[in-house]
């Protein structure tokens, strides 16, 4: 019994509250919508669901900012780290799954889909994610992992009556699963030469436990075996299946598919969530068990990052679908965001100022990608898989504000200078340069002058009437007549846009490091 | 006489996780797809259970019912879409989807 009872007293619950209520609140609003019993597309779970999270994301907030301040504690056997960082990604993942709640709400009462399970989902997803990432053990990272893979296959595919849709899914289950089974196969490997390191002909670290699957013994394996031939396939084969989440180059030939089938709300939480956690873990690991073979690692992520960058930036440059658009310029952000984490790589310890300029580029990210994607899901148009650039035509005399968003959001994306994402490139640019990753500097420059030109393409079909109107033309479909304006979804994209202006302006701590 | 070592266990295992892999790339069916996918699965929790043997550690068999249950739950998900996609299109094949393109 005292055994066991030493376990016990090491499981903090209460630390992982975030998590616990978030998957209660997915039970309760599965609960409302199995035991009401009014028609398919009553919205009560609904507003449950988001209310739910904005208190959660309240009272997780003031107890972070306000009541503890204990931070860097183990807990669970060393399973799960308790940090600053991962504290920050925590009220992330919330704020973006509260406001794919909003911006669904509506979304999905307009096409008559079911309401209450798409909040389960979501939610289970984000308690998914914030597990993700606090977590340093390697079983819990799978299992995690798979939490959200499995909460995001449905949700792709949650428009049953759309073949595109559906299209879209199996891409994304296809291409999801054999990125987890190569992940799988490179802990396998890892833990394979981690739980016995001679019968593998490795060196048995000298300090701490053998133990195949902790961040931790795995550390002190690869920095004194850096040229084993099994651990640094796992290695390739962990970052690999990382590249494909992200949708980093060569991994990213599902990204335009997928966001072009998937229903708007769900694409901006793949855009934003998904990609964060990757961007989170892959930061964890390479400054944490992969240190040791960060000269091994840093020119394979350099030809990623190089790759992702130009891939991204051109092929988005003939789409004329603007989600596969979006989709290939997020292929792109991708890859500028590897150039952090390969800064954070050369500098040191694992809380440098690249770190806090991830998190930044991450926010700005954030604020710009659910302006935009929000305006678009808000449009009548009448396939929501298919957004054109003539849908958009006009649209500040037709919209003033919806276009105003959209201007801001898309001159964030592309780093237009009083803009939130004018100041996350800048840092980039600073922290690449100041750790000498000149070769990536060039290649982010060029691609941001690339990124312009169809942002720019975009914008103008916003603001101006780039085609000439004759009497006999027939009268198009108007995309932005009955678009529905609920003033939930204006006040919190707004709310974002001015955000978006603001932190231009003015950063905080973060505008120090000029 | 020859014995069977541990090393003859994870050429089993690569083996599958190759054909898994090759049956991924080659195969136009959706159906074998997902097949392949757990042959690629079962293949790593071979060389799970070997490194397992060998080290005298448990943990490695612990993550094998995961990666059961994981893989159960993702062909259930797969199946599902499949049908679904079935009744709309009445095809399983890869080539016969194309919707999504600019």
């Amino acid at each position: 019994m005292e055994a066991y009872l030493r376990f016990a007293n090491d499981n903090l619950w209460g630390e992982l509250w975030p998590e616990l209520s978030l998957c209660l609140g997915a039970l309760i609003v599965i609960g409302i919508n199995l035991f009401s019993k009014s028609s398919n597309f009553h919205d009560r779970s609904g507003n449950f669901a988001i209310l739910f999270q904005f208190l959660l994301l309240l009272i997780h907030l003031f107890d972070y900012l306000l009541l503890r301040h204990t931070f860097d504690r183990h807990s669970f056997s060393g399973m799960i780290k308790h940090g600053m960082h991962e504290d920050i990604m925590r009220s992330f993942f919330l704020l973006s799954s509260l406001i794919v709640s909003i911006l669904a709400q509506s979304f999905l009462r307009v096409r008559k889909l079911r309401i209450g399970e798409f909040h389960h989902l979501t939610m289970v997803a984000t308690a998914g994610l914030m597990i993700l990432c606090q977590t340093q053990n390697f079983i819990l990272f799978f299992v995690a992992l798979e939490t959200v893979a499995l909460c995001f296959y449905p949700l792709v595919a949650y428009n049953r009556e759309c073949a595109k849709g559906l299209e879209a899914g199996i891409k994304y289950l296809i291409f999801g699963a054999l990125s987890s089974a190569l992940l799988l196969f490179g802990i396998v490997l890892l833990y394979g030469v981690g739980a016995n390191p001679e019968a593998w002909g490795a060196i048995t670290p000298t300090v701490g436990q053998v133990d195949g699957f902790s961040f931790s013994a795995l550390y002190h394996l690869l920095s004194e075996n850096p040229n084993h031939l099994l651990l640094k396939a796992g290695v390739v084969l962990i970052i690999s299946g990382i590249a494909f989440k992200i949708g980093a180059a060569p991994f990213q030939i599902w990204v335009p598919d997928v966001y072009h089938g998937a229903p708007m709300p769900v694409t901006a939480f793949l855009a934003v969530s998904s990609k964060a956690a990757g961007f989170f873990v892959l930061l964890n690991l390479v400054n944490g068990p992969f240190a040791g073979m960060s000269d091994f690692l840093l020119p394979l992520l350099g030809f990623v990052a190089t790759f992702t960058i130009f891939f991204g930036n051109l092929a988005a440059c003939s789409q004329k679908n603007l989600k596969r658009m979006l989709g290939l310029s997020g292929v792109a952000h991708a890859g500028y965001l590897m150039v952090a984490v390969m800064a954070s790589m050369i500098l040191p310890g694992s809380s440098d100022r690249a770190v806090w300029i991830l998190f930044f580029y991450l926010f700005t990210y954030l604020l710009a990608s659910f302006a935009v994607f929000g305006i678009m899901g808000i449009a009548n148009v009448s396939d929501d898989a298919e957004h054109e650039f003539s849908d958009y035509e006009d649209l500040a005399k037709k919209k003033p504000w919806a276009a105003f968003s959209l201007v801001v959001g898309i001159g964030s994306l592309a780093g237009i200078p009083p803009l939130a994402g004018f100041i996350g490139k800048l840092l980039l640019f600073s922290v690449a340069f100041e750790t000498k990753l000149y070769f990536s500097l060039t290649a982010m420059v060029i691609g941001v002058v690339i990124s312009i030109y169809y942002y720019f393409g975009w914008l103008r079909e916003i603001c101006f009437h780039p085609r000439p109107v004759f009497e006999d033309d027939e009268p198009s479909h108007d995309s932005w007549l009955g678009s529905e304006n609920s003033g939930l979804i204006k006040t919190v994209i707004l709310s974002l846009v001015v955000a978006s202006i603001v932190l231009g302006i003015w950063q905080g701590s973060i505008g120090d490091a000029f | 006489m020859l014995t069977v070592t541990p090393q003859h266990f994870l050429l089993l295992s690569f083996l599958l996780i190759g054909i898994g892999f090759l049956g991924l790339l080659v195969r136009r069916n959706v159906l074998l797809m997902l097949m392949s996918l757990e042959l690629m699965l079962n293949g790593i929790n071979v060389a799970l259970l070997t490194f397992s043997r060998v080290g005298y550690n448990l943990d490695g068999g612990i993550l094998v019912f995961f990666i059961m249950t994981v893989a159960a739950a993702e062909v259930a998900v797969g199946l599902a879409l499949l049908v679904a996609l079935y009744k709309k299109r009445k095809t399983v094949l890869s080539d016969d989807m194309g919707l999504l393109r600019n």
